[in-house]
């Protein structure tokens, strides 16, 4: 490619600068944020007058956010894990299914991605208020699966439809049950793309931001106490949990990505990933 | 023994059973769709049919006199075009800042895409809250930039960048930017850079064949990204409620208002499909795109 180039001029140079800039744009926030979680002062002085750790001590000296933590790590487990089970069933089946209709359906599952989520925040807040689910664990941890399952299924079709389906006929011809041929044929391939589609739906449940704060009433969790923190008093103790934060997704992401390389179908998993990114990730 | 079509069914097949049963047998693959597609007709689908219900005040009768309400009050549509204005300029911006930064990605060499693209894919990952609050921290009277420029004597008095539209858009086209950049870096490594080359050795100056060729094949994924980001910014709420200091009212943060503090939930009804009804059809005129494109 590199014959192709253009050769130096003020032009490459600009689009250099322009380029380079940009990315700053996009990633230089982020290094803020870690840099102001060390800072000495009590504002929002950028750059900080001096450093320290105090940001980190009350962080974890508050129980006001180490229930919220608890709440939110509980309903990540919970609803991914649910939305595991469910979207992996269904994506099985969407694979395989060959009936008319299965379009309409693989849409409907994947409809709470390109919905507005705050049409399905009003949504789940009328009918939890209807039926008193709202302000309670169980109503955020069935908004969160609503919101999250999608990208399993998105994912794991990809990871079905690219596993070689023979592998499960052979199993069955040779005598096995349907259970034992899933359980020994096709579960142990899928284990990286299970994993990383677990990985994902715990990150995108952790930071879901609308539908909690219109289902889940006094009910702290991490994205309802940081949004109205950011809200109405803005203390650096955000900027410490929001460091540890990033520094959490990136490591959940680095190892999805690590487990989805190391799977026989990395290619066409990552460019569904890829794919399923552009298209979804819920968002402000 | 099981035929070709229905081993994949297994045990819960029912085409081994007794002759009337067969009759009975699932489409292939049916049978494990079933639990998402219950869990989400309850959870997902009786909700927003609940929706479309108040909007059109079911317990009195069924009547457009809600919706009649938000195109008639005037502070509805200045709401519904003040979202519509802003979106439409967050979409311009990242159109033009994500453009050249897609086709400058796709001119590095290998390593530094890899870096790049990962410097485009690290804020994507992370929580909007955090952004939101790198911003107040960057963008804030006493932030990086006003310290920076007052320091520096380029202005005597902090300019106001955040908790006003400026910072709204700001907040939001980085947010966008990725939903615009990878897909675009996508279809731009996949373009033929002989094409250009081929225009440059028939004579076209560099700009032109630029223009003329690199341009329109890749512009049908700037149009779809374009419209993806459209549709993504009618919906925002985080962004605007919380670096927009209550000056920028959108149809999210309105319908906040309506649900928790008026309360109006029918008002909030009718907003929200108006909102769903737009972003629907957009989503509609984006797999055309992406559909004739590819």
């Amino acid at each position: 490619m590199k014959a192709y180039r253009g050769k130096f001029s003020p032009g490459s140079l600009a689009l250099n600068c322009f380029g380079g800039l940009t990315l700053l744009f996009l990633s230089g926030p982020l290094i803020v944020v870690g840099i102001m979680s060390f800072s000495a002062g009590s504002g929002l002085e950028f750059p900080p007058p001096g450093w320290s750790m105090q940001w980190y001590e009350q962080l974890f000296a508050s129980a006001q956010w180490s229930s919220a933590v608890k709440n939110s790590l509980l309903v990540g487990g919970v609803s991914s894990v649910v939305a595991l089970v469910l979207g992996g069933l269904a994506a099985y089946g969407l694979a395989r299914a060959t009936f008319k209709g299965r379009g309409a359906i693989f849409a409907f599952f994947l409809a709470p991605l390109i919905i507005p989520p705050i049409v399905t925040a009003v949504a789940l807040f009328l009918i939890f208020t209807r039926y008193g689910l709202r302000n309670s664990i169980l109503g955020i941890t069935i908004g969160h699966v609503v919101i999250i399952t999608p990208y399993v299924v998105l994912l794991l079709v990809v990871a079905f439809q690219s596993f070689d389906g023979k592998l499960e006929l052979m199993a069955r011809s040779l005598g096995a049950t349907w259970f034992t041929s899933f359980r020994i044929v096709v579960l142990p391939m899928l284990i990286p793309s299970l994993l990383a589609a677990w990985l994902i739906a715990i990150v995108v449940s952790f930071d879901e931001v609308i539908v909690t704060i219109f289902v889940a009433g006094s009910q702290p969790t991490v994205p309802k106490l940081m949004f109205s923190q950011l809200r109405d008093r803005i203390d650096p103790t955000v900027s410490a949990l929001s460091t540890i934060l990033v520094l959490v997704t990136i490591l959940a992401m680095l190892v999805a990505w690590v487990v989805m390389k190391s799977s026989q179908n990395s290619r066409k998993a990552v460019a569904g990933v890829m794919a399923g990114q552009a298209a979804t990730k819920e968002i402000g | 023994m099981t035929d070709r079509s229905s081993f994949l069914d297994g045990p819960l097949s029912l085409s081994k059973g007794p002759r009337g049963w067969r009759r009975l047998r699932l489409p292939r693959g049916f049978i494990f769709i079933v639990p998402l597609l219950v869990f989400l007709a309850v959870t997902f689908g009786v909700p927003l049919v609940g929706v479309v219900m108040r909007s059109l005040g079911s317990s009195e009768g069924i009547s457009l006199k809600y919706f009649n309400e938000v195109i008639q009050t005037q502070a509805y549509w200045k709401i519904m075009l003040n979202t519509f204005r802003v979106s439409a300029l967050v979409t311009l911006m990242t159109c033009l800042i994500g453009y050249p930064l897609a086709y400058w990605i796709s001119r590095l060499n290998r390593t530094a895409q890899i870096i790049a693209v990962t410097l485009v894919i690290l804020p994507f990952w992370t929580s909007v809250l955090v952004r939101t609050y790198a911003w107040i921290i960057i963008l804030g009277n006493r932030g990086l930039v006003n310290e920076t420029l007052l320091k520096s004597g380029l202005i005597d008095e902090p300019m106001s960048l955040v908790f006003n539209e400026t910072g709204v858009a700001i907040g939001m086209i980085h947010v966008l930017m990725p939903f615009l950049v990878l897909p675009l870096l996508a279809v731009m490594i996949g373009v033929d850079q002989r094409l250009v080359l081929v225009a440059k050795s028939l004579g076209a100056r560099p700009w032109a064949a630029f223009w003329r060729v690199y341009f329109p094949l890749t512009f049908p994924a700037l149009a779809a990204g374009a419209i993806l980001v459209l549709i993504l910014s009618l919906g925002f709420y985080v962004t605007p409620a919380l670096l927009g200091g209550g000056r920028v009212p959108m149809i999210a943060t309105v319908l906040d208002t309506l649900i928790n503090r008026m309360p109006r939930w029918e008002i909030a009804s009718a907003l929200s499909i108006i909102l769903l009804g737009c972003s629907l059809i957009l989503f509609a005129l984006y797999r055309r795109l992406d559909g004739v494109f590819k």
